[in-house]
């Protein structure tokens, strides 16, 4: 039975193996003269045997198919427009990606009226590159306009 | 159709009007960025600082001082030798900017920028590391040390700011001319290092005089010698290596300019005079006095050949000291 | 005695003359700014700022870099509380209990906790400062690897006392996190970890992109597409401040945590997060109701930040007496420093007695600039939160890829906050706890380094921890604690954890 815990006991244990994989490209050492790949390993097995312990014990947690994926779909949308703004923000600009992640935020994730949606991100881009880039002087990205 | 034959003439003309309009600018006539692969209040970042200030006054153009950290360096001296080369954005490096390429051959992996990706400009400062030991320590000399050493092998600890560092490269330029063999202990960086022989962990360190002046003067190390060619103004009876009787033992921790190559060369000669201008602004030079980091300025042909000089020391150097043995 | 306090008269001339204490203040008020913004801590506070301060003497840079590192400090509990998002790395305790409070109704006063505590715990450590450091900076120094190593160790088995619940779960999050820990240079050799050619992985996955991103974003990710959205209590003006039970239960976690932090930050090396992190494991094992902690227990939010606040004060101890730059931070505000001119070492206190004496003064005048700042803002802050949530949290999330970006420059960092955000939702999902995944990628680099250190030192040998005093007592106290810990599974009493475990089943049966 395909329970919470077997799954993440299961990714776990999945993901130690991966490391322990490819940690075989560092040399190893001694236990006097450890080199670059005796702590990942030693860390990766322990990983690897708490995922198992997980595994095994995992009958006792609820079902998986329990697990409620009702925010998912916002989840996957705000995770996407995450992703653009590290995609855009230096070839974009800080002020063109803010506006447009959050344009599509507010906008259409959020289905807000349109003139909210602009006006806040207008606001929120510029209002924070200026405090930040020119009074701060924490030099953020600017695009190909010099926007 | 009218349309868009008339907009596309109007784009045509704006652009044109424009490219002229930029090939004909002066050079300078944006801000200039002079990046900095160190986090600041390092070595390099107080270095760069006062150099940018004078070297605005001298443009009469603002010259701003970027912090772009990474990989002991590696992260920002990879951006300026991938920018675009109109002189707009300079580097600002230390004399690792040699040693990480060698590591990366040595290590197989693709190296993250070459020498020779950057063009020269100009040498601010080299500062000779210096030998120092604590206070307590029984070696009055640096021949005493160097004879300890050989009698114990492996025995005598020295700490550096990292493995190929410029500290431990220092260090292995000395075992290897003098027959030494010594026991390297890294650390994460210059202040760990100096902070690990203050506490008597380590016996020995390589390093830049201003960070260890004040402990000297206040008692707590004692210098044995340097990797110069001259003696320290600040240290003059401190002998060098080379006065000892080792003609190959000379290091230097230095910060140089540099532009991405294909910068042309009307503006390198430009940056060349503006950083002569600066090195001469009392300013600058009162600044520098302070971080007790005296001024050697080398430009044009002088640092080029030095610059490759130590380039060479350093890749012979990381190449003997090869990939660290975990047997 | 009677001469520290002419000095300390001396400094206080020094501190509260109108154009010092202007700069106090600009530093305060920046610093909190600047601390409020997710994931931009002290460090990078004072990075970002260093060059704004060089035209000033350096009496006056001094004090408004410290100005920037306090403001930085309280700034950051304000966006845990208010958001859970740790607003610096240090922060990630308070995110854990006073978001809990926020959302009971009680953000008020969970930000007045944390601003009397951390200012509690800032003067008492600057008093602490001013008549230990020197023989304290020299103790010290005495810290090396070895003694790193021994007393990181004890930090991990903090660790196992983090979380309620199942013991085993938090245990694969600690490995989990040390393993993430793990990517990066290796310090000893030079090999590039799980890098994959991407030079900004050099330094490490880096503890704000992990922090921000496994609870701030991993929050929103969660709690954005609900059918109800969370609705902040409107508080009234007499709820704002804490209840006097509140009160009661806050004065001695911010004794413990004053003392904890110091201690912790004079050690070279050590980062705050550990003080916080083991400030909140022992107030979970010495409280009286560790069920409460995770749901809003004021402990929980009192101990950890004053032990953030007393450490930045025992980060300075080694750094004024000595000229040692004990850390990231005060290597930064040493470099200031030199270049004002004042040259940092074992001799500044009697040559520059202006300057120590001044800073330690601007130190008191800044934890009282900072309470005066932060308790009316309370109101305003609570109010900020009165937006809808729904237009709320993109702002938010604007916030925090502009935090994790302005650390290092770096979009790669946006990334690893992006990835951490999704694994810190799905581990929600479930029912793994994230807090040891932090403390993991802090700590697993630090130990490993320490370890290879001590073998470097010792040649290879183990004894070396035996034959340090200083290491091998808290090794002991270790091995004191773990068997202990693992005493319930020998005699049949169960452990208070399963104890809370079986509370927590029985509730939900």
């Amino acid at each position: 039975m395909l329970t919470t815990d077997r799954v993440a006991g299961g990714g776990l244990t999945l993901f130690a193996l991966v490391v322990l994989w490819e940690s075989r490209k560092y040399p190893l050492g001694s236990l006097h003269n450890p080199g670059p790949g005796y702590m990942p390993v030693l860390l990766a097995s322990l990983l690897l045997l708490f995922g198992l312990l997980v595994l095994a014990t995992g009958g006792r947690s609820e079902p998986f198919s329990t697990l409620r994926w009702d925010e998912g779909r916002h989840a996957a949308a705000i995770l996407g427009t995450c992703a653009f703004a590290a995609v855009a923000l230096e070839r974009l600009g800080y002020r063109l990606t803010v506006l447009l992640a959050l344009a599509v935020l507010i906008g259409i994730v959020e289905r807000r009226r349109p003139l909210v949606a602009v006006a806040v991100s207008a606001g929120v881009a510029f209002g924070s590159f200026y405090l930040f880039n020119t009074l701060l002087r924490v030099l953020l990205p600017l695009g190909p306009f010099g926007w | 159709m009218t349309c868009r034959r008339s907009l596309i003439a109007v784009l045509c003309l704006v652009f044109g009007v424009a490219a002229r309009v930029c090939a004909d600018e002066p050079y300078p006539s944006r801000p200039i960025t002079m990046v900095v692969p160190f986090p600041p209040g390092g070595v390099a970042d107080q270095t760069a600082r006062p150099v940018a200030a004078a070297m605005e006054k001298a443009l009469k153009n603002p010259v701003g001082v970027v912090n772009k950290t990474g990989a002991a360096g590696a992260v920002g001296m990879q951006s300026v030798a991938t920018a675009k080369p109109d002189g707009y954005t300079l580097l600002l490096a230390l004399s690792s900017i040699s040693i990480i390429p060698e590591a990366d051959k040595l290590f197989g992996r693709q190296p993250a920028f070459t020498v020779d990706q950057f063009a020269p400009v100009a040498l601010i400062s080299a500062d000779p590391t210096i030998l120092v030991v604590r206070a307590e320590s029984p070696w009055k000399t640096a021949k005493e040390f160097m004879e300890d050493a050989r009698k114990r092998p492996g025995q005598i600890s020295y700490s550096s700011s990292g493995v190929y560092g410029t500290l431990h490269m220092a260090m292995e330029v000395l075992s290897h001319a003098a027959n030494l063999k010594l026991r390297h202990v890294p650390f994460a960086g210059g202040g760990p290092a100096l902070t690990a022989i203050l506490g008597g962990h380590v016996d020995a360190l390589a390093s830049g005089p201003s960070v260890v002046l004040p402990h000297i003067k206040a008692g707590k190390l004692r210098v044995l010698a340097g990797w110069g060619d001259k003696r320290l103004a600040a240290l003059p009876e401190v002998p060098t290596f080379k006065e000892l009787g080792y003609p190959d033992v000379e290091f230097y921790i230095w910060a140089g300019l540099f532009a991405p190559r294909g910068t042309p060369e009307p503006v390198l000669q430009k940056l060349r005079e503006t950083v002569r201008v600066a090195v001469h602004d009392p300013e600058f030079k009162s600044a520098m006095a302070k971080l007790e980091t005296p001024v050697t300025f080398k430009q044009g042909e002088e640092f080029k050949q030095f610059f490759e000089a130590d380039a060479h020391r350093l890749a012979e150097g990381v190449k003997k000291v090869g990939r660290i043995e975990t047997k | 005695m009677v001469e520290t306090f002419q000095n300390l008269y001396l400094g206080f001339t020094v501190a509260l003359s109108p154009p010092i204490l202007f700069y106090a203040f600009v530093g305060c008020v920046v610093g909190t700014l600047v601390g409020v913004l997710p994931g931009v801590g002290p460090l990078a506070g004072i990075s970002l700022l260093l060059p704004a301060t060089f035209g000033l003497d350096a009496t006056r840079a001094i004090v408004m870099l410290a100005g920037i590192y306090y403001g930085a400090m309280y700034g950051g509990s304000t966006t845990s509380i208010l958001m859970r998002i740790p607003g610096e790395a240090a922060s990630v305790m308070t995110c854990i209990d006073g978001y809990a409070m926020a959302r009971k109704g009680r953000a008020g006063a969970a930000l007045a906790i944390a601003a009397v505590g951390s200012y509690i715990a800032g003067t008492v450590s600057v008093v602490g400062l001013m008549f230990l450091a020197p023989p304290l900076a020299a103790f010290a120094l005495k810290f090396g690897p070895p003694e790193y190593f021994a007393l990181l160790l004890l930090g991990l088995l903090v660790l196992a006392y983090m979380s309620g619940g199942s013991m085993l779960k938090s245990l694969a999050m600690s490995a989990l996190g040390l393993l993430l820990g793990m990517i990066g240079i290796d310090q000893m050799t030079g090999y590039f970890r799980f890098a994959y050619g991407l030079g900004e992985l050099g330094d490490g996955i880096g503890v704000v992109p992990v922090a921000v991103g496994l609870f701030g974003l991993a929050e929103i990710l969660a709690t954005a597409g609900q059918a109800t959205h969370p609705i902040v209590v409107k508080p009234r003006l007499r709820e704002l401040l804490p209840s006097r039970q509140e009160w009661r239960e806050s004065a001695m976690p911010i004794g413990r945590g004053t003392v904890l932090g110091f201690l912790i930050g004079i050690v070279p090396g050590s980062a705050h997060i550990i003080s916080s992190f083991v400030s909140y494991a022992i107030e979970r094992r010495l409280s009286r109701h560790p069920e409460e902690f995770g749901h809003g227990a004021v402990a929980g939010v009192a101990g950890p930040e004053s032990a953030n606040n007393s450490a930045t004060s025992g980060a300075f101890v080694p750094m004024l007496a000595l000229g040692v730059p004990s850390g990231p931070i005060p290597a930064v505000m040493l470099a200031a420093m030199m270049v004002h001119g004042v040259s940092p070492g074992p001799m500044l206190i009697t040559q520059q007695p202006q300057l120590f004496w001044g800073f330690i003064a601007s130190m008191y005048v800044g934890n009282v600039v900072l309470l005066i700042l932060n308790l009316p803002l309370v109101g305003l802050f609570v109010n900020l939160l009165r937006i809808p949530y729904p237009v709320l949290y993109p702002i938010i999330i604007v916030f925090c890829v502009l935090g994790v970006y302005a650390v290092n420059g770096s979009v790669v960092d946006v990334w690893i906050m992006v990835a951490m955000g999704l694994l810190g939702y799905v581990l929600r999902k479930v029912g793994f706890e994230t807090a040891p995944i932090v403390l993991g990628v802090v700590l697993a680099p630090l130990i490993e380094m320490s370890l290879r250190q001590s073998l470097a030192m010792s040649d290879g040998q183990y004894s070396i921890f035996a034959s340090r005093p200083i290491a091998a007592t808290l090794l002991g106290v270790g091995l004191v604690l773990l068997i202990l810990s693992l005493r319930p599974l020998v005699s049949r009493t169960a452990d208070w954890r399963a104890r809370l475990a079986l509370a927590a089943k029985g509730e939900e049966s």
